[in-house]
C-alpha cells in the first residue's frame, strides 16, 4: 500500500515534509517523496492529509473485569482506534485489580482477540491498590506490565511508596503517581473555589494534588537516579513544582489530560455530573499554567484519563456520582482546537507529546515514530476539518461528554495499526 | 415563577409580588382559593417550621396538601428520584416542596424529568433556603420598612448555611449593607464571592446593626474533623442580651432561622426577653409567606 501526497509530521526525527509512505505486510518499508505505486498497489491519496505516529495513551480506564457495563476492551480499543490510538495503556483499577498474572494474562489475551492495537497494561503497584504489599514487579513485568501504578487509589503511605519505588525502578520499570493527599480531598465533588461554595458542594482544593506532588518529589530526591512519572497534573502549583524539580534534575516527567487545557470550573453546567472529574477541572489560573506548562517542557504527555461511567451512574446526583469523563475520541480534536489553532503549541510539539514522549517515558517499540523497517502504526489526520462532538456517535459505550456540541477544528481520518487501515469517523 | 429553587434564579418583581401578597393575606385580605390543587411534601431532612409550614399554608389556600413519607416509600425499594416525581405528577401533584441533603437536587431532577411539575425549594444542602430568605425579609420589611441601607450582621457557621447563603443573596438585591461573623473553620473559604463585610470580632460586627440574624451550627454538616467544640464557640461568638443591648442599634432586631440551640448561639435569657419575639414572629410571616409563593407558583406569575 502506498500512502501518497500528504504531509509527515514525525516528532523523533523533527520531520515535516511531504513525502510518501509505502507499507508493505505490517511494516513501512519505504518513505521518500513521489513514489509511484507497484504493480496492483493500493494507493491512498491523501492529499491535504497529514501523517503523524499513531496516538500512545498512556493513562486509560478500560473497566474490564469487573465493570463491563461502563466499557469492555473490546469497546475501548475501538474507541481508541476512532479517535487515532495506535496503543493504550488502560490502569489496573479493575475488579479483579490488575495485581496479578492471571488478571493480566486475560486483558492481553481479550486486547488481542480485538485487534493487533498496542496494548500495554499498566498493573497495579500494590496488591488489590492496597497500602500493603508490593505486587509481584517481575513477574508481572515477565507477563506484560509496562508500568506501575495505583491510579484511582494513590498511595499515601511515603515508607511504602519509597520501597515500591526503589525496587519498580531496580526491574527498570517506572511508577505512574496519581497524586492526590485524600485527607484533603475527601467526599469534594468540584474544585474548592468560588463555585463549590456558592453552589453548595464540598471542594476538592488544588493543594491536594500539590500536597501530595510536593511530598512524593521528597521522595524520588532521597532515592539517586528515580524515575518516576506523575499523571493527570491540573493546578499551577504542581507545575511549579514539577518545573523546579526538573531544573533541580530528577529524572521525573508528567502528563496532562485535554480537559485539564480546554475546560475550567466554570464550564459546569448546573450540577450535571458530566463535568465531574478527578483532579477535578480547575480554574482559569490553573488552566493558563497547564499551557505554560506544555509550552516550556515541563509537561512531558497528553494522555487521556479515558474514565468511563453508565448513564445511570452519571445521572445521579454530582455529589454521588463517580468521577470521570471519556476521552479517546476528542483528545486530538481538543488537541488541535485548544493548542494548536491558538498557536499555544506547534503541530510538531504537540505531536510530540501524543506520541514520541510517551513511547520514550515506556519504552515502547514500534510506536511513536515513523521510520523505515518499523511497524506501520499512523494516524492520518485532517489539521482543518470542522467537526461538531456528537457523543452518541462514539464507539466507547460511555455517550457522555463534556464537550458535547463543541465545534472543533481537526480531526481524526485513519488509523493504520500494523499496516491495517480503519476509518475513523 | 415557574419554579422557586433559588434566589438568584427568582426576579425583584416575583420577591415584591410574594411580599406583597404575604401582607395581604397577613391581613385576611385576598385569599384565593387554589381548591382542586396538590402540592406534595417532600422532606428527606428533619423540619418543623418549613414543613408544618408549608402544610398549613397550602390548607389555608384549600390546597390539597400530601406528606410523602421519604422513609417507607419506594424509593427505599430503590426507586429512583426522578421516577417518584414522574409518578407523582401521574398521580396529579401539581408542585413539589422539597428538602434534601443534596445541593442542587432539584437541578439534577430537572435535567431527567419529562413533565411540568412544579418545584419549591424547602432546603436543599448547603446550597439554598429560599423560602426562609422571603419571610425573613418579609420579617425586615415589617419591622424596619427597608433593607435597602441598613446594616444586617450574620452571626455563626456561614458556609454550611443555606439561610445565610439565600438571604445574603436576596438582601443584596435590595440594597443592605451586609455583615458576617463566624470562626475561621464556618466562614465562607473565599471571602470574595460576596460584597459583604467580614469580622472576627462580634461586637465590631453587631454594633449598630439593624439586624442580627443568628444561625444554627449545622453539626450535622460538619465534617469529621477540624471543628472545636460548641463550647468555644460560644465564647467568642455567642450573643447575650448584654452584647446586643450594647452595641446593635436602638430598636435593632434578632432573627434566627430555628431550631436554636440555646445557650450556644443565642442565651435563653437573650431569647425570653422581648427581642428574641421576633424568632416567633419569623415563624408566624413564615405561613403568609409561602401561602404567597405557592398562589405564584399556581398562576405562574412572570418569567423563570
Amino acid at each position: 500500500m502506498l500512502l501518497k501526497n500528504a504531509k509527515i509530521v514525525n516528532p523523533s526525527n523533527n520531520y515535516e515534509d511531504y513525502a510518501d509512505i509505502r507499507i508493505k505486510n505490517n511494516n513501512i518499508s519505504e518513505i521518500s517523496k513521489n513514489m509511484n505505486p507497484e504493480n496492483n498497489e493500493k494507493v491512498m491519496d491523501l492529499t491535504g492529509k497529514i501523517i503523524i505516529p499513531g496516538l500512545i495513551d498512556m493513562h486509560c480506564h478500560l473497566r474490564e473485569p469487573g465493570f463491563c457495563a461502563k466499557e469492555t476492551i473490546k469497546t475501548g480499543i475501538e474507541s481508541a482506534i476512532n479517535g487515532g490510538y495506535t496503543a493504550i495503556c488502560p490502569m489496573a483499577n479493575t475488579n479483579p485489580v490488575v495485581d496479578n498474572k492471571e488478571t493480566l494474562k486475560y486483558i492481553i489475551d481479550r486486547a488481542h482477540e480485538v485487534s493487533e492495537s498496542g496494548f500495554y497494561p499498566i498493573c497495579a503497584v500494590t496488591k488489590g491498590l492496597n497500602q500493603e504489599k508490593i505486587t509481584n514487579i517481575s513477574e508481572l513485568i515477565d507477563n506484560g506490565a509496562i508500568a506501575f501504578s495505583n491510579d484511582g487509589k494513590p498511595i499515601e503511605n511515603m515508607y511504602l511508596l519509597r520501597e515500591a519505588l526503589k525496587y519498580v525502578n531496580s526491574q527498570n520499570k517506572i511508577i505512574i503517581s496519581h497524586s492526590e493527599d485524600s485527607s484533603l480531598s475527601e467526599g469534594g465533588v468540584i474544585n474548592e473555589g468560588k463555585i463549590s461554595e456558592v453552589s453548595g458542594l464540598k471542594g476538592i482544593p488544588s493543594i491536594a494534588e500539590s500536597m501530595a506532588i510536593a511530598r512524593e518529589l521528597e521522595v524520588v530526591r532521597s532515592i539517586s537516579g528515580a524515575r518516576y512519572h506523575f499523571a493527570h497534573v491540573s493546578t499551577k502549583r504542581s507545575i511549579e513544582l514539577i518545573r523546579q524539580a526538573k531544573k533541580d534534575g530528577l529524572n521525573i516527567t508528567a502528563e496532562t489530560a485535554p480537559h485539564y487545557f480546554s475546560l475550567t470550573q466554570e464550564d459546569i453546567k448546573e450540577f450535571d455530573s458530566k463535568y465531574k472529574v478527578n483532579p477535578p477541572l480547575r480554574t482559569k489560573e490553573d488552566l493558563n499554567a497547564v499551557v505554560q506548562g506544555l509550552k516550556d517542557g515541563t509537561i512531558d504527555v497528553i494522555a487521556t484519563d479515558h474514565a468511563p461511567h453508565t448513564l445511570n451512574e452519571k445521572l445521579l446526583p454530582i455529589q454521588n456520582a463517580p468521577m470521570g469523563m471519556v476521552g479517546f475520541e476528542t483528545a486530538l480534536g481538543v488537541t488541535l482546537t485548544f493548542l494548536v489553532h491558538t498557536k499555544k503549541l506547534s503541530l510538531i510539539e504537540a505531536v510530540r507529546k501524543l506520541t514520541y514522549n510517551p513511547s520514550k517515558i515506556l519504552n515502547l517499540e514500534n510506536q511513536g515514530d515513523i521510520k523505515t523497517g518499523g511497524e506501520a502504526n499512523l494516524a492520518i489526520i485532517d489539521l482543518d476539518e470542522e467537526w461538531t462532538v456528537n457523543a452518541a456517535n462514539f464507539k466507547s459505550k460511555c455517550k457522555l461528554s463534556p464537550f458535547e456540541g463543541f465545534k472543533l477544528k481537526g480531526k481524526v481520518k485513519y488509523t493504520i495499526i500494523k499496516g491495517k487501515v480503519y476509518n475513523a469517523y | 415563577m415557574k419554579h422557586l429553587i433559588d434566589i438568584e434564579s427568582i426576579s425583584q418583581s416575583d420577591i415584591l409580588d410574594i411580599i406583597e401578597s404575604a401582607r395581604q393575606y397577613k391581613n385576611g385580605q385576598n385569599i384565593p382559593n387554589l381548591q382542586h390543587r396538590t402540592a406534595a411534601l417532600m422532606f428527606y431532612e428533619n423540619s418543623t417550621r418549613t414543613k408544618c409550614s408549608f402544610e398549613i399554608a397550602g390548607k389555608k389556600l384549600g390546597m390539597n396538601v400530601i406528606n410523602f413519607d421519604t422513609a417507607h416509600s419506594s424509593l427505599s425499594k430503590g426507586e429512583s428520584l426522578k421516577d417518584t416525581v414522574e409518578n407523582l405528577y401521574a398521580l396529579g401533584v401539581d408542585i413539589i416542596i422539597i428538602r434534601h441533603s443534596l445541593s442542587g437536587i432539584i437541578y439534577n431532577i430537572l435535567n431527567q424529568i419529562k413533565c411540568p411539575i412544579q418545584f419549591v425549594n424547602a432546603g436543599d444542602g448547603t446550597r439554598s433556603h429560599p423560602t426562609q430568605a422571603l419571610l425573613d425579609f418579609f420579617t425586615i420589611t415589617e419591622k424596619i420598612k427597608t433593607a435597602e441601607g441598613k446594616k444586617i450582621t450574620i452571626v455563626g457557621d456561614i458556609t454550611h448555611s443555606r439561610v445565610a447563603k439565600s438571604n445574603i443573596k436576596l438582601l443584596s438585591k435590595f440594597g443592605a449593607d451586609i455583615h458576617v461573623c463566624a470562626p475561621s473553620y464556618m466562614n465562607f473559604k473565599n471571602p470574595d464571592i460576596y460584597n459583604i463585610t467580614y469580622h472576627q470580632d462580634l461586637k465590631s460586627a453587631i454594633k449598630d446593626a439593624d439586624v442580627v440574624m443568628a444561625l444554627r451550627i449545622q453539626n450535622e454538616r460538619h465534617e469529621k474533623e477540624g471543628y472545636p467544640d460548641s463550647a468555644e464557640y460560644k465564647r467568642l461568638y455567642g450573643i447575650n442580651s448584654e452584647l446586643f443591648s450594647k452595641y446593635a442599634a436602638k430598636n435593632a432586631i434578632l432573627m434566627h432561622p430555628g431550631p436554636v440551640n440555646t445557650d450556644i448561639e443565642l442565651t435563653a435569657e437573650l431569647l425570653e426577653s422581648k427581642a428574641g419575639e421576633t424568632i416567633l414572629e419569623q415563624a408566624h410571616n413564615g405561613v403568609f409567606v409561602r401561602m404567597a409563593i405557592l398562589n405564584n407558583l399556581i398562576n405562574q406569575k412572570g418569567e423563570g
